[in-house]
């Protein structure tokens, strides 16, 4: 039974020096990253083989809503996708489940990252990873504000495609980031 | 039928695509991506879809007219998604065919999951011209939703029952 839970160890936060050798990354990250780490709650959740499966169901299901729900309606900006409907109507209507899932998918994806956070903290891939998936919620908020004004002009803009583009290929970026955090480092 | 599965997997585990797959450095978690890709454009509109035939979020449009939307790439992600998840199948054939949570997954929920979403797929264009879909469809809706988190649950459990 693969368990997540990392050995307990005691940690004096009156120390300023850390145990665990991590270079000269910011004394203040690692700290959060142990306080997080060693948390009750988190090692109960993700030390529970089944809390632990569950939080990953989750994490993989609102995944899939939150990239499926925005990639539809950044191909349909394209032009490639439901042209037989107006753009903002489709955002209209897929745009409050991509939101509802990015909340589960932080909510769970946190709760993952707190289980084993000082691993995660120092690791450059997971970096790469967070940073595109901030990207790509911006661009997200960009769509959501520009498709009911693009639909009023007589064609989608090019600039508004180039967008819709970028968000896309973000959030393909995001997914191929996420699967190289385990693959490149052995963390997850 | 156990002695067939395990010499089918390693006939296939020793092909040279799925030894590709396997062996090298970056096609391993590039072809996961693609799996994951593909599922997004699959269980997205699925699920938007689902929640359409439970009656949620219809105010603007009846289910049948979104699920007419989203058919075409409904199908392209499910192509993208069983590619993708054949090649990572080849690249370790004989452990999946013994995993229990594998064989659920692809033996019973998978196949369980689809025909409804057919029926769905089809049946919507009786059932959903009405914001408040019939009962029926519900029920339906809500089942085929289940099903799915059912196939992602079989799923993240593989590595546990390996």
């Amino acid at each position: 039974m693969p368990v997540r839970v990392q050995v307990l160890k005691k940690v004096d936060f009156g120390n300023a020096g850390c145990s665990i050798p991590l270079g000269d990354f910011p004394n203040m990250l690692v700290h959060l990253g142990e306080w997080l780490q060693h948390n009750s709650v988190v090692v109960v959740l993700n030390g529970t083989a089944w809390t632990a499966a569950a939080t990953e169901v989750v994490h993989y299901f609102s995944m899939f809503v939150l990239v499926g729900s925005i990639a539809i309606v950044d191909l349909r900006v394209l032009g490639v996708a439901a042209r037989s409907q107006s753009a903002s109507l489709l955002a209209e209507r897929l745009f409050p489940w991509m939101w509802a899932a990015l909340a589960l998918n932080v909510l769970s994806g946190f709760l993952m990252f707190a289980g084993a956070a000082l691993s995660y903290i120092p690791n450059s891939t997971f970096h790469v990873k967070v940073t595109v998936v901030l990207l790509a919620v911006v661009f997200g908020v960009i769509v959501q504000w520009g498709v009911p004004k693009w639909d009023h002009l007589p064609a989608i803009p090019a600039w508004a495609k180039l967008v819709a583009l970028v968000s896309l290929l973000l959030w393909v970026g995001a997914i191929i980031a996420g699967v190289e955090v385990p693959a490149l480092s052995g963390i997850g | 039928m156990h002695g067939f599965l395990l010499s089918l997997g390693h006939w296939l585990q020793t092909r040279s695509f799925a030894l590709a797959v396997a062996e090298s450095e970056w096609a391993y978690p590039f072809v996961q991506a693609t799996h994951f890709v593909g599922l997004s454009l699959w269980v997205g509109t699925n699920v938007a879809l689902d929640l359409s035939l439970l009656g949620v979020g219809n105010k603007h449009q009846a289910p049948a007219r979104l699920s007419a939307a989203l058919l075409v790439w409904n199908w392209v992600g499910f192509a993208i998604a069983i590619t993708g998840g054949f090649l990572l199948f080849s690249a370790s054939a004989s452990m999946y065919v013994t995993n229990v949570a594998f064989l659920t997954k692809l033996g019973v929920l998978i196949p369980l999951a689809l025909v409804l979403h057919i029926v769905n797929q089809r049946k919507v264009r009786e059932w959903g011209f009405n914001p408040d879909p019939p009962f029926v469809a519900k029920v339906a809706g809500a089942t085929e939703l289940l099903l799915w988190l059912c196939v992602v649950t079989a799923a993240v459990l593989i590595p546990y029952a390996g």
